[in-house]
């Protein structure tokens, strides 16, 4: 009785969706209304579609970003917000995670009048500190977009992803750490031998959502680049191609196809993620 | 390092290194509300406030409110109208329903349990992404494309919800107390609204609030599903202000900040059972 | 213990979050009940511009169109609004305008329907009826064509000129008079390009212009006669001219002999450039002197227009730029009416009249044409009568195809003209010639990959291609 309510909608909104995008994935549409089936064509020409593979290189260029920039920075802020008695914890903690309240959309609006040339505050500040009146002629959002694109995600989710690593790290147990700084053991030792290895599940587990997330990016450029890919295509993403094809030139089944090649890493990542949740799974 | 001396030069440097990251992060949302107050001619004058002849240089007098007149001039109050109602609802309802559902799977056994277990949790790996485009035609052969139901329903089954929830229910309610409620002659629903439910209260506030926050932060179900204007929620509606507004920075400043503040507000109130719930969640992983 | 017992338990246990959350989601469902009045039986009209929308609101305010029967109301949104609920109503069969204005770079995907779901009616059979055909500018009718199927009527011409900062051309002395062609229109203008401050860059560049900028590189090709696609349809990016004019334009933007810079046409660091005059002449079509007039006020008296230099002499003297249709989705169950009220606006000689006022813009009926309005001066451009120097243009203006895949194939020719910059830096190569061969070559990739997209359509697109 309970379950009831959740089921009827989980098998109309979700497992009827998700079983529909195999046969979809072989159609092509105009709307909703007019379809044909056309075999694997969709595929055949997606594995060719200079399109799709610039959307892959920007999104896999974005993951980069995330992966070796914005993680290590929120771990390293985490780091130091660890200290055993950090004066301001709290208030420091929901500073660096208020851009995540803006949340995406919004962020993004704030973002494209922050990077615009010469009236927004990155230039104006630049040529403020440095004296040098050329830098408010950088094109952030027309020429560098995948490298603003990066720095705004740094501002918007290293704070988040900090939480996480915090406290992770504040349930290490310090006994151990106390061990091992009794055993002579200096801080980049410890880090290596005793902190890293309890957090690794849960960083596995922010390092996976935080790919999920970056795989899946399309909000951020959407509204940054006016509802397009932005000169030359530098913004286009995976999904904002999904989108395109999908909602802009009516063909569903292509889109599908799109969602299917995202979804195979996706899905092999979901259940990295899973396997790190599955002891409790297990125990429960 | 442990003299109490070094200790402190320590945290000094902490403090050194991590205030200017503060401020750095804080510095376009407060451009962003100084902005927000500045007519169109000042945009340009002075990085934050406008210069002028008042105290410190500043022309404390320039500062207006006219940009969020034009809000209210142009019916942005409609879309804020929107997003709380379909943020609220979405979070009420997707936490009844997922609470109802983590419930069940954790405190009942009946037959199926098993595999509608493996099916919810093997659905938490099925990416959003791939069923936008199915979504879309299973809603058209509905008739619920530009309805509510046909925005909200889609949004209030995740299947992260069932599994939070029922972690949550076998962690924080103890089976002896739903038997004696039982034997107290309790009905099934009062068992689960009455001692069931308060006992979930930090894991309620925490999925509230991440439900509330991604609707309110949705853009592309709106945008795909939403048709009729007086219906669109702030996400879509700031984008169009975006075009048609396109050099009124202080406007879309000033629709920015009326879009972020009431989630912000919201934040504040749960943030303690988020941290908690984010934490928790995060540490028992 | 009652059931409302039960809901006052329930608030109180929960957080100040949670009572938050339910008392908006209360109050936000009251405001929108008692917000949903009765759909008003009215001719609802979609635009996107906030200059139409003020005229076409003082034309109903002054005609009292808001209460008569059935009464226009016009909306604005996005140009990207607009285009998802123009697909919204194509795709989804959700209800749209009657009327809605449609900027060309959205209707692409329309006429990717197949033949009979275009969603929008065909207007040639009544245009004919009414002998309202030829009072139209007949090149401005090409991009709404489909076969012999008409899905809009133009909303204007968007002839382009040439506009130039006069004060900047008379402090060095420089006549334009002569400039009939490109080359000798950089000749002339070699004086501005001195470097007076001595930082290593000139000062000022002569035109404004980017390989980079989609539009104003297609509109450079249709003024040099290049096609994108044929009258059937097909894809004609590598023909003739195309490699050459290719080559030209983008060997303005390259080494030592760059004569072309790049603005912003839009943003506030775009308006703050023109003010300094980093380039001295602009291409400029009809609407753009509105955006010039309320973003650059400064500029006022110092602009002067003229005819575009031709690529070859005698060769045309404009081009075209933009451009929006008025269109009437099938779904709508009042087109006579919205007919009606469209014929008012559109044909309207005081509209038009105002039209040119406000936004600068000529009306592509030619009857209209000889209104005194467009021969008054106008001082912002030194007092020029800059409406009939447009409209001069008018009848000359590039035809366009209707192709969807047009965008795309504008994409693909920036796409080659980024890639034949790229090459011609990195191997220095500044011979025409090569350019062209180059272009050429990087022409007839981006045809491959319009034709391999075209293919790749199974529901037909039969308006053209037989």
């Amino acid at each position: 009785m309970f379950l009831a309510p959740f089921l009827i909608l989980f098998t109309l909104f979700v497992l009827y969706p998700a079983i529909q995008s195999v046969p979809l994935a072989f159609e092509q549409t105009y709307g909703p209304g007019e379809r044909v089936r056309v075999g694997t064509r969709n595929f055949a020409y997606l594995v060719e579609d200079p399109l799709f593979w610039r959307a892959v290189r920007n999104t896999a260029a974005y993951t980069l970003g995330t992966l070796v920039l914005q993680l290590p920075l929120a771990f390293a802020l985490a780091l130091a917000l660890n200290a055993r008695r950090l004066r301001g914890r709290a208030v420091y903690r929901l500073i660096f995670f208020s851009p995540q309240l803006m949340g995406i959309v919004f962020a993004s609006i704030l973002s494209g009048l922050v990077f615009e040339k010469r009236s927004g505050l990155v230039n104006r500040a630049l040529a403020g500190v440095t004296g040098n009146h050329d830098l408010l002629a950088i094109a952030w959002l027309q020429e560098h977009v995948m490298a603003t694109l990066v720095i705004i995600s740094i501002w918007l989710y290293a704070g988040f992803n900090m939480v996480y690593f915090l406290a992770a790290l504040q349930s290490v147990d310090p006994e151990l750490l106390e061990a091992s700084e009794i055993d002579g053991a200096g801080p980049v030792a410890r880090l290596r031998h005793v902190v890293i290895p309890s957090i690794r599940p849960v960083a596995t587990v922010v390092v996976v959502l935080a790919m999920l997330g970056s795989l899946q990016l399309f909000e951020l450029p959407y509204v940054l680049l006016d509802g397009g890919g932005g000169p030359n295509n530098q913004g286009l993403t995976v999904v904002m191609y999904l989108y395109q094809s999908g909602f802009r030139f009516g063909d569903l089944g292509y889109a599908s196809a799109i969602g299917w090649a995202l979804a195979i890493p996706l899905i092999v990542l979901g259940l990295i993620q899973m396997k790190q949740l599955a002891p409790e799974r297990v125990g429960s | 390092m442990s003299s109490p001396r070094g200790a402190r030069a320590i945290g000094a440097l902490r403090h050194g290194a991590l205030v200017p990251i503060a401020g750095v992060i804080l510095t376009p949302m407060v451009w962003m509300l100084v902005s927000s107050l500045k007519s169109r001619e000042d945009y340009f004058s002075g990085l934050f406030l406008p210069s002028g002849t008042g105290p410190f240089g500043i022309g404390w007098d320039k500062l207006t409110l006219d940009n969020y007149r034009t809000l209210i001039e142009v019916g942005f109050a409609r879309p804020l109208v929107n997003s709380t109602l379909y943020a609220s609802m979405s979070s009420l309802l997707a936490t009844v329903f997922c609470a109802a559902a983590g419930y069940a799977l954790a405190m009942y056994r009946f037959r199926g349990r098993r595999t509608v277990t493996a099916v919810v949790f093997g659905a938490l790996v099925v990416p959003p992404t791939l069923l936008i485009a199915p979504t879309y035609g299973l809603l058209h052969d509905l008739g619920l494309l530009d309805t509510v139901p046909g925005l909200v329903a889609p949004s209030i089954v995740p299947a992260f919800g069932v599994f939070l929830f029922r972690q949550a229910v076998v962690q924080s309610v103890p089976r002896e107390l739903i038997e004696a409620a039982r034997i107290d002659g309790c009905s099934e629903v009062r068992i689960f609204f009455v001692i069931v439910f308060p006992l979930l209260r930090p894991m309620t506030g925490a999925f509230m609030l991440i439900t509330f926050m991604a609707m309110w932060n949705n853009f592309l179900s709106p945008q795909i599903v939403l048709q009729s204007a007086e219906k669109q929620p702030l996400s879509v509606a700031i984008m169009q202000l975006q075009g048609v507004y396109k050099t009124d920075y202080g406007v879309l400043m000033a629709a920015t900040v009326v879009s972020v503040a009431p989630v912000s507000v919201l934040f504040l109130l749960l943030q303690r059972e988020f941290i908690q719930g984010l934490s928790r969640g995060a540490t028992k992983g | 213990m009652n059931a409302p017992g039960v809901w006052f338990m329930l608030v109180r246990t929960v957080s100040n979050g949670i009572r938050a959350i339910l008392l908006v989601f209360v109050m936000s469902v009251l405001i929108v009940l008692a917000a949903r009045g009765e759909r008003e039986d009215a001719v609802e009209m979609w635009i996107f511009s906030p200059e139409h929308h003020a005229l076409y609101q003082a034309h109903i305010d002054r005609h009292d169109l808001g209460s008569a029967d059935p009464p226009l109301r016009v909306s604005i949104l996005s140009i990207e609004g607009i285009q998802s609920r123009v697909l919204g109503g194509v795709y989804g069969g959700l209800e749209s305008a009657d009327l809605i204005e449609v900027e060309r770079a959205i209707s692409g995907p329309l006429f990717l329907a197949p033949e009979g779901s275009v969603g929008l009616r065909n207007l040639r059979p009544i245009l004919e009826r009414e002998g309202l055909l030829e009072r139209f500018n007949a090149p401005s009718l090409s991009p709404w064509a489909r076969g012999d199927r008409l899905y809009g009527i133009p909303h204007d011409v968007h002839p382009v000129l040439l506009a130039y900062r006069a004060d900047i051309v008379e402090a060095h002395g420089i006549d334009l008079s002569g400039a009939t062609t490109w080359e000798r229109f950089f000749e002339l203008m070699r004086p501005v390009m001195r470097d007076e401050d001595a930082d290593g860059t000139p000062d000022r560049y002569p035109l404004a212009f980017w390989y980079t900028q989609k539009h104003n590189l297609e509109l450079l090709l249709l003024q040099g006669d290049g096609r994108l696609f044929d009258e059937d349809g097909r894809p004609t990016l590598d023909e003739a001219p195309n490699p050459e004019l290719l080559a030209r334009i983008v060997s303005w933007c390259l080494g030592p002999d760059r004569v072309v810079v790049d603005i912003d046409e839009f943003s506030a660091s775009g308006h703050m450039s023109r003010i300094r005059g980093d380039a001295v002449a602009y291409l400029c079509p009809d609407w753009m002197c509105s955006i010039w007039r309320s973003n650059t006020p400064q500029l006022g008296g110092k602009l002067r227009l003229m005819p575009l230099p031709a690529f070859e002499e005698g060769g045309r003297r404009t081009s075209v730029r933009g451009g929006t249709m008025l269109c009437f989705p099938e779904g709508s169950d009042r087109f006579d009416e919205a007919w009606s009220y469209a014929k008012e606006l559109y044909t309207s000689p005081e509209l038009a009249r105002e039209l040119y006022r406000t936004a600068d813009i000529i009306t592509p009926v030619t009857s209209l044409w000889d209104d005194p309005v467009y021969d008054e001066p106008d001082p912002f451009f030194m007092g020029q009568a800059k409406g009939r120097m447009y409209i001069d243009m008018a009848p000359r203006v590039p035809k366009r195809a209707s192709s969807p895949y047009y965008d795309r194939a504008v994409e693909a020719v920036r796409d080659a003209a980024t890639n034949l910059a790229g090459w011609a830096r990195g191997s220095g190569t500044r011979d025409r010639d090569a350019l062209a061969e180059r272009a050429s070559v990087l022409l007839a990739r981006a045809q491959r990959r319009i034709e391999r997209e075209m293919e790749r359509r199974v529901i037909a697109d039969t308006g053209g291609a037989p």
